[in-house]
């Protein structure tokens, strides 16, 4: 046993098998780096990410009931949400929503507690800004959703 | 004057022979040319091909598959600012990697890459370029001490005890190639041209003569070099995650820069060295075994096959290039780039100019090889201890150096001893 791993050394046998594994991962075809902007990761279903106010498919309308649960379970009170009652169809609508993400920290229970899945926070991911303003998104901006620049491809 | 020029060119022999200062200095020229060019494409192959053996990409963005990566890093160095520390010692700190530059290309003056193609062919060849590539060792030890500050001084100690102990271990595997020399004609050389003659004229390379001494010289040989110039796994004077960057911590810039090339022309000239003593320098592979015209004609061709296949490579990269309107002048440029290298396949065609480049070609491509296997050492060996370093240097290296050269000496004197014991017997 003794003899055999003094072999071993003098044969540098165990450099030799170091040297054939960093060979055999030479073909770029092994490289696992994903090319960010021209290729896009997959994102998890469960990611929070961008919050999003979702409307009604078929009529367009807002889902949201403006009934404020959303920014009384938000940690941070980042949302404000304002409405009145509609007299004619005696339903709550929106006046004014927002939502300043650059204090949010995606804890999802704004989302949670919606009663009516209006709150969503996408997969969508990419939130970075070169200024506070524009952080803190309206309704319109809410509903729209994320636009990011393409990268060509 | 033109008589003067063209004379040279029937002599055969070396510039430094012929006498000529004319094409001395275009030798010169193309030398520190060349290496510079070398330097660069290390640059970008050692950062692609050590990604590669991470498993990661490498420079992509600058150019095609980031080929112009170190265009761009050269020029990055060149307008960075130039900081000298305050406390430094200013003349010691400046020359320091004047020092290092000028003895790492002034090696080149005596490698053969050819028979013709050296710059001179001293009689000391191999003793000048050991010689002046132990002086870097000085420029090392004054980048250290200059700099007036804690890393580059362990750093620059530590190289130069590594260099020195590690020179004696690749001294010994020297002596035992050149006493090889002597075997025929009974006088050894120095000369490198000598040294490749003579493995003509003994009819094999003197990696394979003595099998395993000659094999054994040069397993010596080529783990000293990599001690000797600081490459991983023996990269201890500028282990990054022990002394920030070793010797050169205090230096940016241009000045860095220079560190950098003198670095990559060295690992460049020891590799020389060990082509030209155990590797047959010029010659192309198998010039006995593979012999006959024929065989001569067929390997006449690689060169320019080498440069077909690059050219290839390139068109193949301009085909699969996103064909959108951004990649628009990395397509037009990598097909330029191709055509280029094609066209210089073509000239290699020419019987005039591959019989009078093929030497190069051949000597460039052993080099080459030993390039790669520096990277491919750095993406694989982590880095030794200083301890194992020096065991490794002065109780392994050293005794086995001696052997071989005591044992090459004996099997050489072979025929000698023979009859001297058969004559005592008698």
């Amino acid at each position: 046993m003794k003899l055999t791993s003094l072999v071993r050394k003098i044969l540098l046998v165990d450099l030799v098998k170091g040297l054939k594994v960093t060979f055999h991962y030479q073909p770029p075809s092994e490289a696992i780096t994903e090319q960010y902007p021209l290729e896009r990761p997959v994102i998890f279903e469960r990611f929070r990410g961008q919050p999003r106010l979702n409307s009604n498919p078929d009529t367009g309308e807002s889902l949201c009931i403006v009934c404020n649960l959303c920014a009384l379970a938000c940690p941070e009170q980042l949302i404000v949400v304002k409405g009145e009652r509609n007299p004619a169809t005696k339903r709550k609508e929106v006046v004014s929503w927002t939502y300043d993400l650059s204090r949010c920290m995606f804890c999802g229970l704004c989302e949670e507690a919606c009663s009516t899945d209006a709150l969503e926070l996408t997969q969508d991911y990419e939130m970075a800004l070169y200024s506070r303003e524009g952080m803190v998104l309206d309704q319109a901006a809410l509903e729209r959703g994320q636009e990011p620049e393409r990268y060509a491809k | 004057m033109i008589e003067y020029i063209k004379g040279y060119l029937s002599t055969g022999t070396t510039p430094g022979e012929a006498g000529n200062l004319f094409w001395a200095t275009i030798y010169i020229l193309l030398v520190i040319v060349g290496v510079s060019v070398a330097v660069l494409c290390m640059n970008w192959l050692e950062r692609k091909i050590l990604a590669h053996m991470q498993i990661r990409l490498g420079p992509m963005r600058v150019g095609p598959h980031g080929l112009l990566q170190p265009f761009a890093d050269a020029l990055k160095l060149l307008i960075k600012e130039d900081i000298i520390p305050q406390d430094a010692d200013k003349l010691v700190f400046w020359s320091a990697p004047v020092v290092v530059t000028m003895t790492a290309f002034t090696t080149f003056l005596v490698v053969p890459f050819g028979r013709t193609h050296a710059v001179t062919d001293m009689n000391i060849g191999v003793l000048f370029m050991l010689g002046v590539s132990s002086l870097g060792v000085l420029g090392i030890i004054m980048a250290g001490w200059s700099s007036n500050s804690h890393y580059p001084l362990m750093g620059s100690l530590r190289s130069s005890a590594q260099m020195v102990s590690y020179e004696i271990a690749m001294g010994l595997a020297i002596v035992s190639a050149v006493l090889m020399t002597s075997l025929q004609t009974g006088t050894g050389t120095l000369s490198m041209i000598g040294i490749v003659e003579a493995q003509a004229s003994q009819h094999t390379w003197f990696i394979f003569k003595f099998f395993p001494l000659g094999f054994l010289a040069f397993a010596v040989f080529a783990i000293a070099m990599v001690a000797e110039t600081n490459r991983a796994p023996f990269d201890l004077p500028e282990a990054e995650s022990e002394l920030v960057a070793g010797f050169h911590t205090e230096y940016s810039g241009f000045r860095w820069s220079l560190f950098f090339l003198a670095e990559y022309s060295a690992m460049l000239a020891v590799s020389s060295i060990a082509v030209t003593l155990w590797l047959g320098g010029w010659m192309r592979p198998f010039p006995s075994l593979l012999g006959g015209p024929a065989w001569d004609m067929a390997f006449s061709f690689l060169p320019a096959l080498t440069f077909f296949v690059l050219a290839a490579g390139c068109f193949l990269g301009t085909i699969r290039m996103p064909k959108i309107p951004q990649f628009r002048v990395q397509t037009i440029g990598l097909g330029t780039f191709g055509a280029l290298l094609g066209l210089v396949g073509l000239v290699l065609l020419v019987p005039a100019v591959s019989v009078r480049v093929q030497d190069i070609y051949w000597f460039v491509v052993k080099v080459a090889f030993f390039m790669y296997l520096y990277i491919w050492y750095r993406g694989t060996f982590p880095r030794y201890r200083f301890d194992q370093l020096m065991k490794v240097g002065w109780k392994v290296l050293l005794p086995t150096g001696l052997g071989v050269l005591i044992a090459t000496a004996l099997w050489g004197l072979m025929p000698q001893l023979s009859a001297a014991i058969t004559g005592v017997l008698q």
